[in-house]
């Protein structure tokens, strides 16, 4: 067995890691649906380990191959790891107009990116977190690219760990195209915490 | 007679986590599916007095499950348990004959208070 392989998750804690996804998703998709005052389609979490030269083109499996915006966002605390908004579809001003803004409004398009990022990253990790009684902060966002191939996000150089938890959770609009992916990104290093947590967890239920 | 109770999950996590929030007390047999095609399959068989149905599951969701019962002419009493905690999710699973809705993460005390006021347990 190599080190690699002997840190992943186990069916178990990937099943639990899954299911705590899905209740910090269900928080981040009621908040933002809210605020657009519309109905927000979840996603099933897909969760997988990669090892890093593989993590670009998972981002394009998940995203598609079209261009996108993202803002990155990492956490901090008793797990750490870095959050990737993936926003794809949609038209130049849909998020505008569903943050309620008209086009007269000063916003740039890139803090209207960084405001609907940290709701959902907010959301979504604080919920996470909550459930697995750990404590986080989280880093002030910061826009990754725009309009940009979503191969080209993440440079696997960039990353300190060979290898990766992926975590991805989608958020979907009814009548409209745009798509916002909530990408989780944890460094082998932190498996073990995080094992750690799942099992008592697992333990409690 | 026992009460035929079919919990619905893609996540083994989720339907343990509900099975141990059901009241200890309760005459029931228990049965478990992880999507909603296997629901289908246990409903036709007949055998599922209350269902607790996850909403977000692949091959088929718990609204298909809900708008497929309300064909057939629904007679089991569905509870839908969901981390979809939008209030039009709610609205949507009761006018496609829900009973109620309980949020997860499920707990004994919220579980028994549904159980309750619908009359399922007394």
């Amino acid at each position: 067995m190599t080190a690699e392989t002997r840190t992943d998750l186990t069916e178990d804690q990937r099943d639990a890691l899954q299911e705590i996804a899905n209740i910090g998703m269900g928080q981040a998709g009621s908040l933002i649906g809210k605020i657009w005052g519309e109905f927000v389609n979840l996603s099933i979490p897909r969760i997988a380990h990669l090892d890093r030269q593989s993590i670009p083109a998972a981002l394009t499996r998940l995203v598609g191959d079209h261009s996108v915006n993202a803002v990155r966002q990492a956490f901090h605390g008793s797990i750490r790891g870095e959050v990737v908004v993936v926003f794809s579809g949609g038209r130049d001003d849909e998020l505008r107009e569903l943050m309620g803004y008209e086009e007269a409004d000063s916003v740039e398009e890139q803090e209207l990116l960084l405001d609907v990022a940290n709701i959902l990253v907010g959301a979504c990790l604080g919920g996470i977190a909550e459930t697995l009684k750990a404590e986080i902060g989280f880093s002030a966002p910061s826009v990754m690219g725009l309009d940009i191939s979503p191969a080209l996000l993440i440079r696997p150089d960039e990353l300190n760990s060979g290898r990766a938890l992926f975590l991805e959770v989608r958020f979907t609009l009814e009548k409209k195209s745009l798509a916002s992916h909530l990408v989780v990104l944890m460094p082998e290093d932190e498996f073990f915490v995080l094992g750690q947590a799942l099992d008592t967890f697992l333990a409690s239920i | 007679m026992a009460v035929s109770v079919l919990v619905v999950d893609d996540s083994p996590i989720a339907r343990k986590m509900l099975i141990r929030a059901l009241p200890s007390d309760w005459d029931i047999e228990i049965s478990q599916a992880t999507n909603g095609i296997e629901a289908l399959v246990a409903y036709r068989a007949g055998k599922v007095d209350v269902m607790f149905l996850d909403l977000t599951m692949p091959d088929m969701d718990g609204y298909q499950v809900l708008e497929t019962l309300r064909k057939e002419d629904l007679n089991c009493l569905v509870i839908v348990v969901s981390a979809d905690i939008q209030e039009k999710a709610q609205e949507r699973v009761q006018n496609l004959g829900a009973i109620a809705f309980i949020r997860k993460p499920i707990t004994a005390e919220g579980l028994a208070e549904v159980l309750k006021k619908y009359g399922i347990v007394v």
